[in-house]
């Protein structure tokens, strides 16, 4: 197990400088010089020469990346254009939020597990192929179409059936996240319900995904020898499929949720857009409208290294449950 | 026949067919033969043949007409006309005007015909470069194995890094919007997929017989290739192809909604969703709601007609 | 007379495919008794395997069913218990082993875990009992240093190590009926003989009736007392070992015979493989499910079924063709004939 996690550990780091190598590539390499859109438009060619001095940027590449690894092993992602502020600054600001509606997200995904396994189990049956056909529809769903018509929905529409048939003053599901960053879920309740909605959007997608996933490992599992050796001994159904069959159908499942992370990340940073709601995503998004380079590659570069560490833990997590992982491929 | 030696009864119904072809006298059913077979009785997959074909033959038919210099849309899609919007919240569907009109009088039904041709040219361009370039990488990464495989995985780990649609997000930042770069950046960096599953494929087959009896007669490594590995490696490609058109479409869409997609005034699904946002809060349905659907069921189409097609194609599944 | 343990009569198991109704299994009747071993041989597709899923009830369903017949247990007809019943029946009465080893073992539970289900779920056993007994009965079916071998996991064991731990996992609730179906297919050549005397000595050990499917015949004259000889769901012939191989009856049994190997004899005889290719089991006729590849068909076979014709002690046949014309046609086949000088 320990060679295992070394192993692994090691492929992580050669993955790290790759990205570190492409992202920049990305940010110094190309044309669109930057010190050109840090000095503005109208700047005279002394001043972008100037800035380009003191940037580092008429040094030989090499020598570029070596100081832009430094500087990143010490947290700095370097300057917003737009801002004036550190980029790491921005990230810490906004890394509460999009971690809540994250992790909120995958608790919300998981509801797609029993789903698939009761699909599979009555395959063919009525619920079955309605499970399966909305599994399906869900999916293709782009985020940000469901977010704006469940933003209609809830913020919109339901509130004005409530308020003409109860007579009441409702204004529909809170907007506002919480502030507070580093607690997943504050205490505050009009923040939690700020996070209903754009969780929901991000989550059942995931959610019609897994099911979909689980039901097709899960068939695949029950056809299998060795359920067929466990209903051989007697056991009952319940525990062939709870104890025999769950463990291996999960695992397949375990690894597609981790490598679906890198969706859910770039989905929440639509799903932010859409509800105009604080985070890494809208930092993004925002920094995209500025052309504010720094702030879009640190953002992308920090969310890489979120979903490359938690891509290793979950890769830690299915060798604990699959002992073939462990010793050798 | 491979056979798997496990399940003995899909052993024996692989018998009875293959005996029930040679003794109704018609010849073996190919491959293709019992994957179309299969797909057939999919009733999802043939949902999603049926909105495919729409789709193809709608976008095409624009494309050709769109080269031709002809508009097949019943109205220039994006001609303003301010009669039509006249309190500047466009007008309901009606008989002219089938999908209603947005808040400057242009015409949603034209600019969702022609904003099926963008869907279509970006699916298809984009899975073709990303395609190509996973033909060109993943064979021989698999085939010669060594630093030439290494080399290839270690880049296709590192592009597996990044969360997609950010890389996409940040590689359309320095190119800057536009209909050509959206299909460069979602092809571009979609080529990982595709290599991966090509070598793969190929480290699979590599070692099976009749690539040995190949080798044996003298045949060159591109002759083994292209001629015994490939064709026997392709149906989890077509599958993959079938989902990557698909989410290419939702990129696309996506990078348009976010505003660094397609540039107006020319339509997109997604430009033309994120546009109307506004209006259909104001409670004029009709001009995201039209888009909205063709855009959510043409992916539907590509996910449910790929999801039939691995299922077709899977040898674990055969009944 | 041994305790007869099983009489299974007029078995009929069937698939409900879209292509159609494959009959599987076509009134197929045998007994088992006490410390005997009964051999089923044919090839793939005729019908072995199912036969056997069949008596535990394991046919998958749908697309499968057994539509008729009994399966009596110690008087007991399998067919009419409940679920609950035939639960307890499983593993505990009647034990199976399967083909492929590699793929019958969990590959996520550790080896002792697995033995000591059945015995848990069947003897009421503490765990900690049943995880010695699993380590006792992995020593028994000859897996050396099985204290530490019990708590590995399958992938650590090699092929013929994971068939012995299915045998022990077999055994282990003392099963009336011991069914092996291939157990030796998947392995090397030199693994087949030690599992095969594996299941000899636990059949010694524990007096099971020993059910041995297989198409290698040779298996089965070494180890089996009688022979079912299976071909398109139908038995074609039925008989104690000798009677079997010595006085063959039925062509398709001559054809399988005649594909075996033989070193007993001076003169050398060549193998013959049997003509054509096994049947659809779609598109079976009515009659001999033979006919068509049996080189000695009558018109009637096609659509007569014949039969049970007695030949000899406890030995049957199903064929058309009168037995002294049948006697006559089997003195010409190479095989025979030396048999006969």
């Amino acid at each position: 197990m320990l060679a295992y996690i070394v192993r692994r550990l090691f492929q992580l780091i050669i993955v790290l400088v790759g990205v570190t190598i492409i992202t920049f590539i990305i940010m110094f390499a190309v044309p669109g010089n930057p010190a050109r859109l840090l000095a503005g438009k109208d700047a005279t060619p002394a001043k972008i020469a100037l800035i380009s001095h003191n940037l580092g940027l008429d040094r030989p590449l090499y020598v570029q990346y070596y100081k832009f690894v430094v500087r990143l092993l010490h947290g700095d992602l370097g300057q917003s254009y737009a801002v004036r502020q550190p980029v790491m600054q921005m990230i810490k600001q906004n890394v509460g939020n999009t971690a809540q509606l994250a992790v909120a997200a995958v608790l919300i995904e998981m509801l797609g597990i029993p789903l698939g396994v009761y699909s599979a189990l009555r395959q063919y049956s009525f619920w079955d192929t309605a499970l399966t056909t909305s599994a399906l529809v869900i999916w293709g769903i782009p985020v940000f179409v469901l977010g704006v018509f469940l933003e209609q929905f809830f913020w919109v529409t339901l509130p004005h059936w409530v308020n003409s048939w109860f007579g009441t003053m409702w204004t529909g599901l809170p907007q506002t996240p919480g502030r507070n960053v580093w607690l997943i879920f504050p205490g505050s309740w009009t923040s939690v319900g700020a996070l209903v909605l754009p969780a929901f959007t991000l989550g059942i997608l995931e959610v019609a995904y897994i099911s979909y996933m689980q039901r097709a490992a899960m068939l695949e599992v029950i056809r299998s020898d060795y359920i067929r050796t466990a209903r051989a001994k007697g056991l009952s159904e319940r525990k062939v499929v709870l104890k025999h069959g769950l463990k291996n159908a999960i695992i397949p499942v375990m690894t597609i949720a981790g490598i679906d992370l890198g969706a859910l990340m770039g989905g929440a940073i639509v799903t932010e857009t859409v509800f105009n709601r604080p985070g890494l995503g809208l930092m993004i998004y925002n920094a995209i409208g500025a052309r504010d380079l720094p702030v879009v590659s640190g953002g992308v570069l920090f969310a890489t290294l979120v979903y490359v560490v938690a891509n290793l833990i979950v890769d830690i997590a299915y060798a604990y449950v699959d002992p073939r992982i462990r010793l050798g491929e | 026949m491979a056979r798997s030696k496990g399940d003995k009864i899909v052993a024996d119904e692989a018998t009875a067919s293959d005996s029930q072809a040679r003794a109704s006298g018609e010849k073996a059913l190919g491959l293709w033969g019992d994957t179309w077979r299969r797909l057939r009785r999919n009733k999802l997959a043939v949902v999603g043949m049926c909105i495919i074909s729409v789709f193809l033959v709608v976008g095409m038919a624009t494309e050709i007409a769109n080269i031709a210099g002809v508009n097949l849309a019943p109205y220039d899609p994006n001609q303003v006309d301010y009669k039509l919007s006249p309190t500047g919240l466009g007008s309901p569907p009606s008989l002219t005007h089938p999908f209603g009109t947005d808040y400057i009088g242009r015409d949603i039904f034209s600019r969702c015909l022609v904003a099926t041709r963008i869907s279509l040219i970006v699916g298809v361009i984009a899975v073709a470069i990303a395609v190509t370039m996973g033909l060109a990488l993943g064979p021989v990464s698999g085939f010669y194995g060594g630093a030439i495989d290494a080399a290839i995985m270690r880049l296709a780990d590192v592009f597996f890094a990044y969360p997609y649609i950010l890389f996409v997000l940040l590689i359309m930042t320095i190119l800057g919007p536009g209909f050509v770069n959206v299909f460069l950046a979602i092809g571009i960096l979609s080529w990982a997929t595709y290599a991966r599953l090509v070598r793969g494929q190929i480290l699979s087959i590599k070692t099976m017989e009749y690539v040995e009896a190949a080798r044996a007669q003298g045949a060159s490594d591109l002759r083994i290739i292209f001629r015994h590995v490939l064709p026997n490696s392709m149906a989890p490609i077509y599958v993959s192809m079938a989902m990557g058109v698909g989410g290419a479409i939702v990129t696309e869409a996506t990078l348009s909604y976010l505003g660094i997609g397609i540039q107006p005034p020319n339509a997109s699904w997604g430009k033309m969703i994120a546009d109307y946002v506004t209006y259909f809060q104001a409670g004029r349905w009709w001009m995201l709601t039209f888009p909205s659907i063709l855009l959510v069921v043409t992916v539907f189409g590509f996910i449910s007609f790929g999801n039939g097609l691995r299922d077709a194609t899977d040898p674990k599944l055969k009944e | 007379m041994a305790e007869r343990l099983l009489e299974v009569t007029n078995l009929s198991t069937q698939f409900f495919t879209y292509a159609g109704v494959v009959k599987a299994v076509n009134g197929v009747s045998y007994t088992l008794d006490r410390d005997e071993t009964l051999g089923i041989v044919g090839e793939s597709g005729s019908g072995k395997t199912v036969a056997a899923l069949s008596l535990m009830r394991l046919v998958p369903d749908p697309p499968g069913k057994v539509v008729d017949g009994t399966m009596v247990l110690k008087g007991r007809d399998l067919r009419a218990l409940n679920d609950e019943e035939m639960r307890a029946v499983r593993g505990n009465d009647i034990a199976m082993i399967f083909q492929d080893p590699m793929t019958s073992l969990n590959p996520v539970f550790k080896i002792g875990d697995q033995i000591a289900e059945a015995i848990r779920l069947h003897q009421g056993k503490s765990k900690r009992e049943a995880w010695k007994m699993a380590a006792e009965l992995l020593a028994r079916v000859g897996i050396p240093d099985a204290q530490s071998r019990v708590k590995q996991f399958p992938h650590e064991f090699s092929g013929g190590m994971r068939q012995r731990a299915m045998i022990a996992m077999a055994i282990s609730c003392n099963p009336d009926i011991l069914i092996a179906d291939e157990p030796t297919t998947a392995l090397d050549v030199t693994i087949q003989a030690q599992i095969i005397d594996v299941v000899r000595e636990m059949q010694a050990q524990f007096h099971s009736g020993v059910i041995l499917i297989t198409h290698d015949l040779g298996v089965v004259a070494e180890i089996a007392d009688k022979v079912m000889v299976m071909y398109g769901g139908r038995t074609v012939e039925y008989g104690p070992v000798d009677g079997v191989y010595y006085n063959a009856q039925h062509p398709y049994t001559w054809g399988l015979l005649g594909s075996l190997p033989r070193l007993d004899l001076a003169e050398k005889t060549r193998l013959t493989p049997i003509k054509g290719q096994p049947p659809n089991l779609l598109l079976l006729p009515a009659g001999c499910p033979f006919s068509g590849r049996c080189g000695y068909e009558r018109p009637e076979c096609r659509d007569n079924w014949p039969e049970l014709e007695i030949v000899g002690t406890e030995h049957g046949v199903h064929c058309q063709i009168p037995q002294a014309e049948r006697l006559e046609l089997r003195a010409q086949l190479p095989r025979f004939k030396a048999q006969v000088a």
